[in-house]
């Protein structure tokens, strides 16, 4: 059982630069998009694979720690290519012509024909075929985790709570509203309520592009949590369109002031902080 | 001659196929010469539904709009279908207020004042179908 694995390990060692040269020449071929700024460092990465995979093969151990450093390498490479923008099928192939090299290799040193060169061949393309899975888990989990923080980077991007009076603050809400923003628009809210000791919270609904009932349920609940801290929401920017629609849902709003504009919201916010706040009359703003 | 209807549908599991599928009505209806009342009023209809299928659905569904469309007149057809749990009392779900989980409960009797018709049928175990049309003008 040892003898094939210990044959493949002993002419890695031989040939470990053949090896990463012959790796390095096909770059361009398996991978194209490639950067060049990247193919310095993809170039070492590859070279701890195949030292790693080498020392793999001499253990004689089918399991084992060895293997597992070998594929943390794998995965590592996956996970650079990711970054770098190679396809999945691009690193799957530069990982699957790992086979066609080394097989090359054994072919050469192994002497044709022989039983031993089956087994010796069966051996690396078990291992390489591992290592082409675990490279093709990595890369989904790395760009998943690259989107993952995208969507959180444009929802932090998507909802600032700006203070633009004294007691009042304006939360212009852009783009859709779904379970995730509005948990976290009622968060924020709340927080720069808090924060600014703002009275008066303006949620401009303007650049939401439809509100159904469970945008409404959201709206209803902010507003309610805004009122337990003693602090009142007005929501400016609903549509025409989205009135008329909003009156046939028949959604009940009433906990909650409306404006049409923000211009008329403000106003409102004005006229409810009455004599306390030293504001403009409406002519000013 | 009858013309090729126009049709649309997005396989509906989370809340991202939600936005396409009302993204989706809306472009369609306007794209058939559909008012921007009527359009919106459409694409909050679709959102009802498919959030629906979303939420109580336990693997999704599917939201279909087919536009036959004539010069005089025209039609959308909405259909959202899915083999989820079912609905036991239709009569209730179709009050105003009545949600299973924690909603406003207008989703559904909203949905019918929004469209020209409307039919529900679910069956306990096997699914909900609910078909909407919309006319023009
Ligand atoms: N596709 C479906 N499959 C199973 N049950 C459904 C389906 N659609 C609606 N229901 C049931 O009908 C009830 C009423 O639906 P409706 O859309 O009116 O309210 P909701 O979804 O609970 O809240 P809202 O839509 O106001 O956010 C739901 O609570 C749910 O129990
Ligand atoms: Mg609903």
């Amino acid at each position: 059982m040892t003898e094939p694995m210990h044959g493949v390990g002993q002419i890695l060692l031989q040939n470990q630069a053949h090896v990463l040269d012959a790796w390095l020449a096909r770059l361009h071929d398996t991978a194209p998009s490639a950067q060049p700024a990247s193919l310095q460092l993809l170039k070492l990465e590859l070279g701890t694979l195949v030292e790693k995979l080498t020392a793999f093969f001499l253990t004689g151990e089918g399991e084992g720690d060895a293997l597992k450093s070998v594929e943390a390498q794998a995965a590592a490479i996956s996970a650079a290519c990711a970054r770098d923008g190679l396809t999945p099928m691009e690193t799957a192939t530069l990982i699957l012509s790992l086979k066609a090299i080394a097989g090359d290799l054994l072919n050469r040193e192994s002497g044709r024909g022989t039983n031993e060169l089956d087994r010796r061949r069966a051996a690396l393309d078990a291992v390489v075929d591992k290592l082409a899975l675990v490279t093709f888990a990595s890369f989904v989990e790395t760009r998943e985790e690259i989107i993952r923080r995208q969507g959180r980077a444009l929802l932090d991007l998507a909802t600032p709570a700006l203070p633009i009076w004294r007691h009042i603050i304006l939360m212009p809400l852009v783009g859709i509203i779904d379970t995730q923003r509005a948990r976290q628009v009622m968060e924020w809210l709340l927080e720069a309520l808090a924060r600014e000791e703002a009275h008066i919270a303006i949620l401009d609904v303007t650049g939401v592009p439809l509100i159904d009932s469970r945008v409404a349920l959201h709206l209803t609940k902010t507003v309610e949590a805004a009122r337990l801290l003693g602090s009142q929401v007005i929501v400016t920017g609903i549509s025409p369109d989205a009135a008329q629609t909003l009156v046939k849902l028949d959604v009940d709003l009433s906990s909650m002031i409306t404006r049409g504009t923000l211009r008329a919201g403000l106003a409102e916010a004005f006229r409810l902080l009455g004599q306390n706040a030293k504001g403009p009359t409406e002519t000013m703003l | 001659m009858i013309p090729e209807p126009d049709v649309v549908s997005v396989r509906v599991t989370t809340e991202i196929d939600v936005a396409e599928a009302r993204q989706e009505a809306r472009k369609l209806a306007l794209r058939h010469g559909f008012g921007t009342v009527r359009a919106h009023g459409l694409a909050t209809a679709v959102s009802e539904l498919a959030m629906n299928l979303v939420l109580h659905s336990a693997r999704g569904g599917l939201i279909r709009l087919t536009v036959q469309d004539a010069p005089e007149a025209a039609v959308i057809e909405l259909v959202s279908e899915d083999d989820g749990p079912g609905i036991p009392d239709l009569g209730l779900a179709m009050e105003d207020g009545y949600s299973t989980r924690g909603g406003l409960g207008c989703g559904l009797p909203g949905t019918r004042r929004l469209v020209d018709a409307f039919a529900i049928t679910s069956c306990v175990g096997a699914g909900t179908r609910i078909v909407c049309l919309v006319r023009r003008p």
